[in-house]
């Protein structure tokens, strides 16, 4: 039957069936600041191994604090340097302790008189803020221009806001499937069971925007005790490829949860990457410090469900170029046009790829239909308990 | 990667020009129902827009990040043009 439906496909100028279609994924990766976690991780005196962009690179700490990035093959004989171990400022390889800098160059071989010309590997260009560690990536080698920085998170240093609860899993599918969800709202509902009420984005220079209102569902997480949560309000920005800050308020019937969740990624290769979640919950006279922490926590859990659920999704499914868009989906192409500008020459980005384009979604049908859905699941559930 | 077309705009009404009527920003418009409106702005246009330049100059890297929810005089153009029939929306 397989054979059958592929041959389809294929003639499908003569059927009317639309076909998938689907270029290879890019062989370069996008050019940004991609986020490797919390910082804090990296500061326990040992070097880590980071799987990024197709290679494998070394993090380690060295002597002045600073947190640096190498290529993590030794340019002696080829030895894994994220398996050596930090020598003051330096990170030394397992195999012939040849003494690297964060800089790239090889300061020192302590059996040698002299180091050799061109004993010099990639590093790359690290920053550290708001406790997480980030790396700029660019296949053209320029530095990071200042407009495209990390905005700054307020809370993540505050008093009166939690530390990050953060979240990191391996993803086996190319990472412009997360992409995506940027403009999908219909997923929302089906996929993670929210309720969009409210949905719009904004493309404009290196930032995606997605704006979203949302209702609770009461069919999804029937309502217990304590505070009842009536819906939730979002304005989430990936500033470049692969970093979203997401300003995210839960609204309750006796009070508002500010928070700020993290949604960020970067590629392990063309078909994997990892997936990060953070977030961060602010106090309330409602939620003092304890009370938010446990929050965070159990938002935390939620959102790593949630990323269960895209995963279950993405597995599965294909890539496709040209998804087949109903008035009511999102701008998928718009955003793909947007997402663009990443994997191109920087000489090579065209106006249109950042040029401002603004959709705002009709969600009056879908609000509808999901209204319709819920109301026949509560039914549904009610029906089932009366048989029990 | 081949940057593609938005179906929706090859079997349905394309994009169409539009006039702010405060700022004359030219701007690319289409509805696909009273409630859903795509804007495509140029760097032109945005320069032109005065809620735009008023939202840059005060800029103090809030919440949101300086992010410019779009210009209420646009919005208000979408609107008129939509409702004398310049620019049509399709009926449910
Ligand atoms: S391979 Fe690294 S020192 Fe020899
Ligand atoms: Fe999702």
């Amino acid at each position: 039957m397989k054979g059958w439906v592929n041959v389809t496909a294929v003639e499908a100028s003569t059927t009317g069936i639309r076909s998938i279609e689907a270029e290879a994924v890019p062989t370069r990766f996008a050019r940004g600041w991609h986020c490797l976690g919390l910082s804090g991780q990296f500061k326990d005196g040992r070097p880590h191994t980071v799987n990024a962009f197709g290679q494998k690179l070394v993090v380690f700490q060295s002597g002045d604090g600073g947190l640096n990035v190498l290529d993590a093959y030794c340019r002696h004989m080829g030895a894994d340097l994220s398996k050596g171990t930090i020598k003051g400022d330096e990170l030394a390889c397992p195999f012939h302790d040849w003494r690297w800098g964060g800089d790239g160059r090889c300061k020192k071989i302590p059996y040698a008189r002299r180091v050799p010309l061109r004993a010099r590997t990639a590093a790359w260009i690290t920053m550290e803020q708001d406790g997480l560690l980030f790396v700029w990536n660019d296949p053209e080698g320029n530095p990071p221009p200042p407009e495209v920085a990390i905005p700054r998170i307020e809370g993540a240093t505050r008093d009166d806001w939690t530390d990050w609860v953060w979240q990191e899993i391996v993803v086996e599918t190319n990472c412009r499937e997360v992409m995506d969800n940027v403009v999908d709202m219909a997923h929302f509902f089906y996929v993670h069971y929210s309720f969009p009420t409210y949905f719009k984005n904004i493309f404009e220079g290196h930032v995606a925007t997605q704006i979203m209102n949302g209702l609770s569902r009461p069919d999804a997480r029937p309502p217990g005790k304590g505070p009842r949560m009536l819906g939730n309000s979002s304005v989430a920005s990936y500033h470049g490829p692969s970093f979203m800050i997401d300003d995210l308020t839960y609204h309750y019937d006796d009070m508002d949860l500010k928070s700020v969740l993290i949604n960020a990624h970067y590629p392990i290769d063309g078909n994997s990457f990892m997936l990060h979640s953070g977030i961060i919950v602010q106090h309330s006279d409602k939620l003092p410090r304890e009370g938010a922490e446990a929050m965070a926590q159990k938002l935390g859990d939620f959102i790593l469900k949630g990323f269960d659920q895209d995963v279950q999704i993405w597995k599965h499914k294909t890539r496709i170029d040209n998804p087949l868009l109903c008035e009511e989906d999102g701008p998928v192409y718009q955003l793909r046009r947007w997402y663009e500008q990443f994997y191109v020459d920087v000489a090579d980005v065209r106006p249109e790829m950042v040029e401002r384009f603004e959709f705002e979604l009709d969600t009056t049908r879908p609000v509808e239909a999901w209204k319709q859905e819920v109301e026949a699941n509560l039914a549904r559930r009610a029906a089932a308990g009366r048989q029990a | 990667m081949t940057i593609r077309a938005d179906n929706r705009l090859l079997d349905g009404a394309p994009m169409q020009p539009l006039d702010c009527h405060q700022c004359g920003a030219e701007v690319e418009v289409r509805k696909a129902s009273w409630h859903q409106t795509s804007v495509q702005w140029s760097a032109q246009a945005l320069r032109a827009c005065l809620e735009r330049r008023a939202a840059r100059s005060g800029d103090g890297g809030g919440p949101d990040h300086g992010l410019f929810p779009g210009c209420t005089a646009l919005r208000e153009s979408i609107v008129r043009a939509a409702l004398d029939g310049a620019l049509a929306v399709p009926e449910d």
